[in-house]
């Protein structure tokens, strides 16, 4: 391929792609009645456990951040993004239901290109729940000593988280086809997030569960955005959230054009 | 029977309805002043395509739901003020043969049966006779989602039944089955009205109403339109249609000339032809005749029914279109 | 009510009853959903927030006893709220219009639903328990204790499920079913879910106390809570809670069930 050509190639790729992210989240807004849950249900679990366990920050060991609220936001972020791939899931498996997705295969669009439109277009939802939960917090008392830079930081792990979740959500959805076993992955949702220090620190978590959490990414997310948001090391590792959350775009995407290509070739 | 006749005002309808209006609080306008009256023992046939009216009409008449305006009786009693009584009178199969999947044709009829009182060994005496009644014996015991089309709607028909009701109400009992179920579920609804049931069906199915009832509404827009006997209604059309396909399409301008004696050609192309005659059925040896003569081979000759949309263009003047969400066809 | 209206009415709703249990046979893993998510949140919460327990006046040692009240209440409530969720399927396959176009009276139609749901709901509250009993200290508060927990569970399921059915009459369309149950999820979590009252901070410390959950938890919790010891005082708000929303949420059905035809 001659350079002119492979940069036409990757010019109507773009395009390709910007066009599927656009109709993902059009697509989404106008179906706002499963998009709200994966923005109202965060904020609801958040004002029950911001008001119902703040008391934890009397417990020995409980890590300093001020207002309680701004402490369990990373884990209400985590808990959107997740809720949002899942969604991603879901709109791809009606897809394949409906009938829509044959359209996209037939058409000469790079099987990628069809993964990272709908990727993408959960990033942005990612990014609309970070701004959204954060407002919130702030509303609350919440106080960031992180600054702008900490806030920009979060939001953008929030963006690579959701791209993840999507991509997860995209690879089980692709493998199976099926709308209702997406749709009975609610409660997985949990699962992961509680297998991590969502609102709690780690060290204060139980035992078992400390230890299992030591090998889910979202862990290194979750400890990453406190450390951008409380500019605190103690609270975690901004690099290392970085890491674990750009791995596991690239392992979960990864795992969704391989399920693509082997629906393709069934 | 005559239909004209029973047109005339007459208070012992088992089933009367006056000025009947139902508007949606969308402000759809489903059904706009429509006056029935059906009398003890009859089948009467009401007939509209989809979204006319018809189904929102056996809604109101079985309790379902109110009207907006006018009032209506069954058997006696009013819809609204005495819907408990009507119930107690009537037998229902609704359209989407509601039957749940997880149970047994014995079993439902056994819940039906509850429903309307029975006690338990009635009601397990009742469900026995009438599943042989319906042919469904055989499959008694075994789960709803195993039935076919046709047995569910003679399990329908049955549990419609299960109290002996006097009025019978069944919005399209045969839509979408096959022929055979469909001729089985017209011999039973016969039978049901030689006993003495009045029946009162809905149908999109001109052939439907012809075979089985006594007297046809046709409904559009939700104003009853034409009322009659099938064969009133069959003569709105006019003439009686043949359709005659010609073995060689170039014959067939010659061919319409020679029929032309017999009554209106239309030439619909491919070596086919539709003529429309007062003879109807009995025009078909003259014209096989008159072609034999002329050494025109025929492929085939047959009685051309008229459809609903027939009856439809003649009476309203426009199709039978199904009105489409977004408006397409 | 004449002997026969009384063996009508009887066998109408054992009618109706015998079906929602059909449906529970007949569905293989249909009670899974409602029986896991509750285990799972149990879970999760107790690994996340089971320290909680060591805060000086938590009314017991052991967080599980804390929280295995609040999922069997939770569980009950979405086992009732499923009741309601599955009549809006009723509603939407025109099975209701079987029942509707039948002469029984109109409030036997809404028991079938709400007799589901308690019979659905003792399944997941059991294993709850079971699962409680596993992991943590035990049953503290003796028969009385089961027994009041059991009694708040099967209430409560009453009342999610009246909720829902009012809920799927006023839509008629399956698309209620999760209005239904985040409805239950709030009432349930708006309350002492977490820790006691006197630990409430901010905005549920203020409305907990007003929710009638808070005290059917605090009936609920003499089984497993060590602090919170079996008696009248800890019992009566509970039957009181449950017993005025049994009555508002009931009328509230019935109210909507009358308006059906319209």
């Amino acid at each position: 391929m001659s350079t002119v050509a492979l940069e036409r190639d990757v010019a109507t790729q773009g395009r390709v792609i910007v066009a599927l992210t656009e109709r993902a989240l059009r697509v989404q807004m106008r179906r706002a009645q499963f998009l709200l849950p994966s923005f109202l249900l965060p904020l609801l679990l958040l004002a029950v456990i911001a008001s119902g366990t703040s008391a934890a920050q009397q417990l020995p060991g409980f890590p300093s951040t001020g207002s309680y609220v701004g402490f369990v936001v990373s884990g209400t972020i985590m808990q959107g993004t997740l809720l949002a791939g899942l969604m991603a899931g879901i709109a791809i498996a009606s897809d394949i239901e409906g009938g829509f997705f044959d359209r996209l295969l037939s058409a000469p669009v790079n099987r990628a290109s069809i993964v990272l439109g709908r990727v993408l277009g959960t990033a942005v939802i990612g990014i609309a729940q970070a701004v959204l939960f954060l407002s919130v917090a702030l509303a609350f008392g919440a106080d960031f000593p992180g600054g702008i830079v900490g806030v920009a930081l979060a939001i953008l792990l929030a963006a690579l988280s959701a791209s993840a979740a999507a991509g997860l959500g995209a690879a089980i959805a692709l493998r199976t086809g099926s709308l209702s076993l997406m749709q009975n992955l609610f409660p997985f949702v949990f699962v992961l997030l509680f297998i991590a220090p969502a609102f709690f620190p780690r060290e204060l978590l139980s035992p078992v569960l400390e230890t299992i959490s030591v090998v889910n990414p979202l862990s290194y997310v979750v400890e990453g955005m406190r450390g951008a948001l409380f500019d605190s090391s103690a609270l975690g590792s901004v690099a290392l959230g970085f890491a674990a959350a750009a791995g596991s775009v690239l392992l979960t995407c990864a795992l969704a054009v391989w399920a693509m290509r082997a629906r393709v070739r069934s | 029977m005559n239909g004209a006749e029973k047109l005339g005002r007459r208070t012992d309808a088992t089933i009367e309805a006056e000025g009947l209006e139902r508007v949606y609080p969308g402000g759809l306008r489903a059904v706009d002043g429509v006056d029935l009256a059906v009398e003890a023992g009859e089948i009467y046939g009401f007939l509209g395509p989809n979204g006319a009216g018809k189904s929102t009409t056996v809604r109101i008449l079985t309790t379902l739901l109110r009207p907006t305006a006018g009032h209506a009786r069954v058997a006696g009693y009013d819809v609204v003020k005495q819907a408990s009584q009507v119930r107690r009178s009537i037998g229902v199969a609704l359209q989407e043969a509601a039957l749940d999947p997880l149970m047994t044709g014995r079993e439902l009829l056994q819940l039906q049966g509850a429903l309307h009182g029975l006690r338990r060994a009635e009601s397990r005496s009742r469900a026995e006779q009438l599943l042989e009644r319906v042919d469904l014996v055989d499959a008694a015991d075994r789960l709803l989602n195993t039935y076919s089309g046709g047995m569910r709607r003679r399990l329908d028909l049955a549990m419609a039944l299960v109290h002996r009701p006097s009025v019978l109400f069944l919005d399209e009992p045969t839509t979408g089955l096959d022929p055979v179920s469909r001729s089985s579920l017209w011999g039973e609804l016969r039978s049901l009205n030689d006993e003495g049931t009045t029946i009162f069906l809905t149908t999109q199915y001109l052939e439907e109403a012809e075979q089985l009832a006594d007297r046809v509404g046709i409904i559009d827009h939700g104003k009853i339109v034409a009322e009659g006997t099938p064969q009133e209604l069959g003569r709105l059309v006019g003439d009686p249609g043949l359709y005659v396909k010609l073995i060689d399409p170039s014959q067939s301008d010659r061919a319409r000339e020679l029929l032309a004696v017999h009554g209106s050609v239309s030439d619909r192309g491919e070596g086919c032809l539709s003529l429309r005659t007062v003879l109807g059925a009995r025009a078909i040896a003259p014209i096989v005749r008159t072609l034999d003569e002329a050494q025109i081979e025929v492929d085939a000759v047959e009685v051309e029914e008229p459809t609903l949309d027939d009856v439809f263009l003649a009476v309203t003047g426009h199709r039978a279109e199904e009105p489409g969400e977004d408006g397409s066809p | 009510m004449s002997t026969s209206g009384l063996a009508y009415t009887g066998g109408v709703g054992f009618a109706l009853w015998r079906r929602s249990l059909l449906e529970l046979a007949r569905v293989r893993g249909g009670l899974l959903p409602t029986t896991l998510a509750p285990l799972i949140f149990l879970l999760g919460s107790l690994g996340q927030f089971g320290r909680l327990d060591q805060l000086v006046g938590f009314p017991t040692t052991s967080y599980i006893a804390w929280l295995v009240p609040l999922s069997c209440l939770q569980a009950a409530g979405f086992a009732g709220g499923a009741t309601g969720a599955n009549l809006a399927r009723d509603i939407e396959a025109g099975w209701f219009d079987r029942l509707l176009s039948s002469p029984a009276p109109r409030p036997l139609l809404i028991l079938g639903p709400v007799m589901a749901a308690v019979t659905r709901c003792l399944v997941p509250v059991t294993v709850i328990l079971a699962a409680g009993l596993v992991l943590g200290p035990g049953l503290t508060g003796g028969l009385f204790g089961i027994a009041m927990l059991y009694l708040a569970a099967v209430s409560f399921s009453i009342v999610a499920s009246l909720w829902g059915i009012t809920l799927a009459l006023r839509a008629r369309s399956q698309q209620v079913g999760p209005l239904i149950q985040n409805g239950v999820f709030v009432a349930v979590f708006l309350s002492t879910a977490y820790t006691p009252l006197p630990f409430l901070k901010g905005w549920l410390a203020v409305a907990a106390p007003y929710n009638p959950v808070t005290y059917v938890l605090q009936m609920g919790r003499q089984a497993t809570v060590s602090g919170i010891e079996p008696s009248w005082a800890h019992t009566w708000p509970g039957l009181l809670a449950l017993a005025g929303m049994v009555a508002l949420f009931g009328l509230l059905a019935l109210r909507q069930l009358r308006r059906v035809d319209r």
